[in-house]
């Protein structure tokens, strides 16, 4: 099983320096080998358990949080807001 | 004679309304026990003393005022650090939540802060609770009090040493894989995954949604059933929570069927770990239970599927850290996209890395059907063979793990050894069933064994009182003497 | 423009819906508060925080649903769309992927005097993103985070759009019918609805769609219009000079009336769809998705064809009044009142009513007008009470303040003078004071008549019977 790692890492934003990359592969293809013991089983269906539902919520309004709250956790911030590396539009 | 920190939350409970202690003594003999042990045992990252005392300063201020208290009120408690506690910081164990203090705190922490509860602190954990035996935390590595160079177990394996070396009677879990009962067993205590659905899971840090479950640690299995009954039922703040309670726990087997499925006792278990499991067997059939031999055949695709399902989640799970809102922050020099780089690739651990990494590959684009959907239709035949087994048996007896506790650094090199050891309890949260493990015996070099029973949805009531059955008929579950 | 193209138009139109809360939080869904001030740790995406679906969400979408003609897939589910960006806490939105809400619905709109069907692919419900904040005072981009969970709807059409003309259509229809259910206030220019435009060109005639590119930003009618004007411009220079069309998305810049290059197929984002485990499979009944159904009141385009049929108007004016629900309510009160006819009703409504509206900025429903009052003014009219003129000072008053159209007519002594004997003298001033209009009416110029009467009117304060002093005026001429 070829896993592309570079193409994953990017995916899921993570650095994964070049001389880890072999390691990765091989620790991921033998967690995916376990996989490929797994019975064939396919179904056109979609992922629905109608047996399974759950209740929705009334539209009922409730107090929003104190924005020092939301946003004291916070790496950077300014005027009320959080911050990131300019963005190109 | 028998000091005030080895007493359970039961007895504590009692001896608080008859006066004949004071919360603050009870919290004082929590805190000075911690402060006595926790070089050897390593289980808290946050021990929260100043609201330890507070807390107990009001149940005593109401038990003055001569007003009723909770059954939970006085009674410390271990919260693993991946459940969010209002002011208090919750770090997942991870670099990544290091400084995170949330603005609220998580459904368990509000009904038990409704008991007067006597919280003492935060415990270890594997990060984000992605591992067996508590070493992939970034902070620490707790210790298991049964012997101080083997490890706890995991991923809750801070609740489950603080408990066992009567730190606190109780402390709380979280359960994705077998997180709760793992360390239960490592640790001879009594640990209780409930099903996917009777604890809300609102404010738990998620791992894999849909098989994540808050769990209660005890020495007793009545100290467990007291804090299950303190945490169940419907949250309007969980969609996937249901309305369920505790019944009365009768500590009976008499007329039961337990089903031995064969699947869980190949060639992976350990000799010792089997003769116990089939020794407490044999002893649940004296009480009064028949014991019949049942067959769960996909249990062998079982580890699989789990690991496809929870890596999938997690990846997308743990995509909100990403230097931005909370937590760690990585360079802030370069671009958005170096942010995202630099906080993602220092602020997770090797093994969160390596989940991320699995579950973004089993979504990837043209890999889904392959890997995940089919790992969802394998989900559905092992919650129906469970189903099928529960029309043969009222509930399932297995091992919890295949050996006891391994030593510090023993399985850290080999991702797919370590997470072999999950196998005995994935199943359970596969098919989202109630699973209780607690002590059936120890090992030639005295570590406890321990036993998992397997009931059908919201049995808890059923499976408390089997192992509470148990636990009157062997006198007590041993305590290590620290 | 090539004759020997034609170009193919889809829209993916984004509606915020008006319920009171986000879809998955208890925050205030409302527009323009003050930054991050409507959050919480839900929206905001703080770990352990869980989603809880919004009824008024489900239902919204599903009468949608039921005015595109959609079969509700009454079993269905949410899914996550993970990519990474600063507006999106969780850095994953809760959308709908495989079984989107409604499906397989269709539009009919009027492009002229055509009724066109268009296809409507689906309908889902998602949560909208935060705002991102631009601003060079900063040493970087400020994220705002009061529209996170906004709950939003996404109507896919088919590529069964061939003009610009007919996607501007499409679209207003589209705005006009949130309005009609009022599930969204539909405002593009406060950003509550948005369009992304598909767009591709064939030769004429040609079977397969060409190569389609995808235009984000589209955010007015008129750029809707201008944008695939412009594209379909550019695609057809480029097949025309032998090139090909790369598969791409653009950004539509309005300002420079064109669209540039934001990301190649080849840059395509993988979004790893799943179901939400957060979220379970949830149920809208049957009785419930039928009730939702026959709730739905009469919609723009059926309204249009109605008026055509049943009052005779003519298709623009009542394609006018349909499309302001608040004016066709107005309308069918007034026509059922069953006192006057309706296009003189029409002529009201779209004439002096929709004047006043405008100079002053307010909606019908803000106005003291009533169908009741309207229609007195017009039996006022048709009785030879008041003339047209003065009805105008009526309407004036009877829109300011709830008082009977009498009431204003007697109040201001507005009531029509027909009374020859008492116009006489306002006649033979007028005729003396314009010896050179007697003159050239003499001299055949017959048409000075009207300037004549008109100067009688103004002179009779507008109270003389036009029809009367007409008479009067062209009596006296001849007798000079």
């Amino acid at each position: 099983m070829e896993i592309d790692v570079r193409h994953i890492a990017k995916l899921a934003k993570l650095d994964i320096p070049e001389q880890e990359i072999p390691k990765m592969e091989q620790e991921l293809s033998s967690i995916v080998n376990m996989v490929e013991k797994l019975p064939e089983l396919t179904s056109k269906e979609s992922l629905l358990d109608p047996e399974n539902t759950m209740e929705l919520r009334p539209d009922v309004v409730q107090p929003s949080f104190p924005r020092d709250e939301m946003l004291k956790n916070a790496p950077e911030t300014a005027a009320g807001c959080l911050m990131v590396p300019k963005v190109v539009e | 004679m028998k000091k005030l920190y080895e007493y359970s939350a039961t007895e504590l409970a009692a001896m608080l309304r008859a006066k004949e202690v004071s919360a603050s003594e009870i919290a004082e003999a929590s805190l000075g026990r911690i402060a006595a042990v926790e070089d050897q045992v390593d289980a808290y990252l946050t021990v929260t003393a100043g609201e330890a005392r507070a807390a107990a300063k009001r149940v005593d201020e109401k038990l003055a005022a001569g007003e009723e208290i909770a059954p939970l009120a006085g009674i410390p408690i271990a919260i693993k650090d991946n459940i969010c506690t209002k002011g208090i910081k919750t770090t997942c164990a991870s670099r990544m939540l290091e400084n995170f203090v949330p603005p609220y705190d998580a459904t368990v922490m509000e009904k038990l802060n409704a008991q007067d509860i006597v919280v003492t602190g935060k415990v270890n954990m594997d990060e984000f609770a992605m591992g067996g035996s508590c070493e992939n935390s970034y902070f620490k590595k707790t210790k298991n009090p049964w012997d101080t160079e083997r490890v706890p177990g995991g991923s809750s394996g801070g609740s489950a040493a603080a408990v066992a070396a009567c730190e606190v009677p109780l402390a709380l879990g979280s359960d994705t894989g077998g997180s709760v009962r793992c360390p239960a067993s490592f640790c001879g205590i009594v640990g209780l995954k409930p099903t996917y659905g009777a604890v809300s899971r609102y404010g738990l840090v998620a791992f894999a949604s849909s098989l994540d479950q808050i769990g209660p640690f005890g020495r007793t299995v009545d100290d467990v059933s007291l804090l299950y009954g303190a945490i169940c039922g419907r949250d309007v703040r969980d969609a996937t929570s249901r309305e369920t309670s505790l019944g009365k726990v009768e500590g009976s087997v008499k007329g039961l069927r337990l089903g031995i499925p064969k699947e869980y006792f190949g060639e992976g278990i350990s000799a010792e770990v089997k003769a116990s499991v089939y020794a407490a067997a044999e002893q649940l059939r004296a009480l009064g239970a028949e014991i019949v031999e049942i067959s769960l055949p996909s249990t062998d695709y079982a580890l699989a599927a789990y690991y496809i399902i929870s890596s999938a989640e997690a990846s997308s799970n743990l995509a909100r850290y990403d230097g931005v809102k909370y937590g760690f922050s990585g360079s802030r020099e370069g671009t958005l996209n170096d942010l995202y780089l630099s906080t993602r690739s220092q602020g997770f651990g090797a093994e969160v890395k390596r989940r991320i990494m699995l579950g973004t590959y089993v979504l990837s684009s043209g890999y889904y059907d392959a890997y995940y959907k089919r790992a969802k239709l394998l989900q559905n035949v092992i919650a129906k063979e469970f189903a099928d087994a529960f029309a043969k048996c009222d509930a399932i007896l297995t091992p919890v793990n295949p050996t006891t506790a391994f030593r510090l650094g023993e399985k850290c090199d080999d991702p797919v050894q370590m997470y072999a050891s999950d196998v005995c309890t994935v199943t359970v949260n596969i098919a989202g069933l109630p699973g209780i493990s607690f002590p059936c015996g120890s090992d030639s070099a005295g570590m406890p064994i321990g036993m998992q029973v397997i009931g059908p949805k919201f049995s808890e009531t059923r499976l408390l009182s089997i192992a509470k059955c148990y636990e009157t008929a062997v006198g007590g579950f041993a305590v290590k003497e620290m | 423009m090539n004759n020997n193209f034609e170009t193919v138009i889809g829209l993916e139109v984004h509606a915020e819906l008006n319920t009171k809360t986000k879809i998955f939080c208890s925050c205030e869904n409302r527009f323009g508060a003050e930054v991050n001030t409507l959050c919480c740790p839900v929206c905001m995406g703080l770990p352990g925080t869980l989603p809880v679906l919004n009824q008024q969400v489900v239902e919204s979408a599903v009468k949608m649903g039921h005015a595109l003609n959609c079969k509700i897939n009454g079993v269905t589910k949410q899914d996550r769309k993970n990519y990474f960006y600063p507006d999106l806490p969780k850095a994953y939105q809760i959308s709908q992927f495989d079984v989107p809400l409604c499906e397989h619905g269709y539009l009919d709109i009027l492009v002229g005097d055509d009724v066109r069907r268009i296809g409507v692919t689906r309908i889902h419900i998602e949560e909208d993103a935060g705002k991102l904040i631009h601003d060079d005072s900063f040493d970087g981009t400020l994220c705002d985070y009061n529209r996170c969970g906004v709950p939003l709807i996404e109507i896919v059409s088919e590529p069964d759009l061939r003009s610009a003309e007919e996607a501007k259509a499409y679209l207003e229809t589209i705005t006009t019918i949130l309005l009609y259910l009022g599930i969204s206030d539909a405002k593009m220019q406060e950003g509550s609805v948005r369009c992304d435009v598909n767009v591709s060109v064939r030769p004429k005639g040609a079977a397969e769609f060409g190569t389609r590119c995808e235009m984000k930003n589209v955010n007015s009618f008129g750029a809707v219009y201008r944008a695939i004007v412009y594209e379909s411009e550019r695609q057809m220079e480029v097949l025309a000079s032998g090139g090909t069309i790369q598969q791409e998305t653009r950004r539509w810049d309005d300002a420079k009336n064109k669209s540039i290059v934001m990301r190649s197929k080849e840059d395509a984002q993988d979004y790893r769809y799943f179901p939400d485990p957060d979220l379970l499979t949830f149920v809208v009944s049957d009785e419930k998705i039928a009730a939702l159904k026959a709730s739905l009141p009469e919609l723009p385009t059926a309204k249009t064809l109605r008026y055509v049929k049943e009052f005779g108007l003519q298709k623009i004016d009542a394609q006018l009044l349909s499309v302001n629900k608040a004016r066709a309510d107005f309308f069918d009160s007034c026509v059922a009142l069953g006192r006057c006819e309706a296009k003189t009703v029409a002529n009201w409504v779209l004439g002096d009513i929709a004047k006043l509206l405008n100079e002053q900025r307010v909606e019908i429903t803000d106005t003291a007008l009533t169908p009741e009052h309207l229609v007195g003014m017009i039996e006022l009219i048709n009785k030879g009470t008041i003339s047209n003129t003065a009805a105008k000072t009526v309407l004036e008053e009877i829109m300011a303040k709830d008082v009977e159209p009498e009431e204003v007519v007697k109040e201001k002594g507005l009531a029509q003078i027909s009374d020859a004997s008492a116009l006489a003298g306002i006649v033979d001033k007028v005729l003396a004071d314009n010896p050179k209009a007697v003159a050239d009416y003499k001299k055949g110029k017959t048409n000075v008549a009207g300037f004549l009467v008109g100067q009688c009117m103004r002179a009779s304060r507008g109270q003389g019977n036009p029809a009367t002093l007409r008479d009067m005026v062209i009596e006296a001429i001849e007798k000079l």
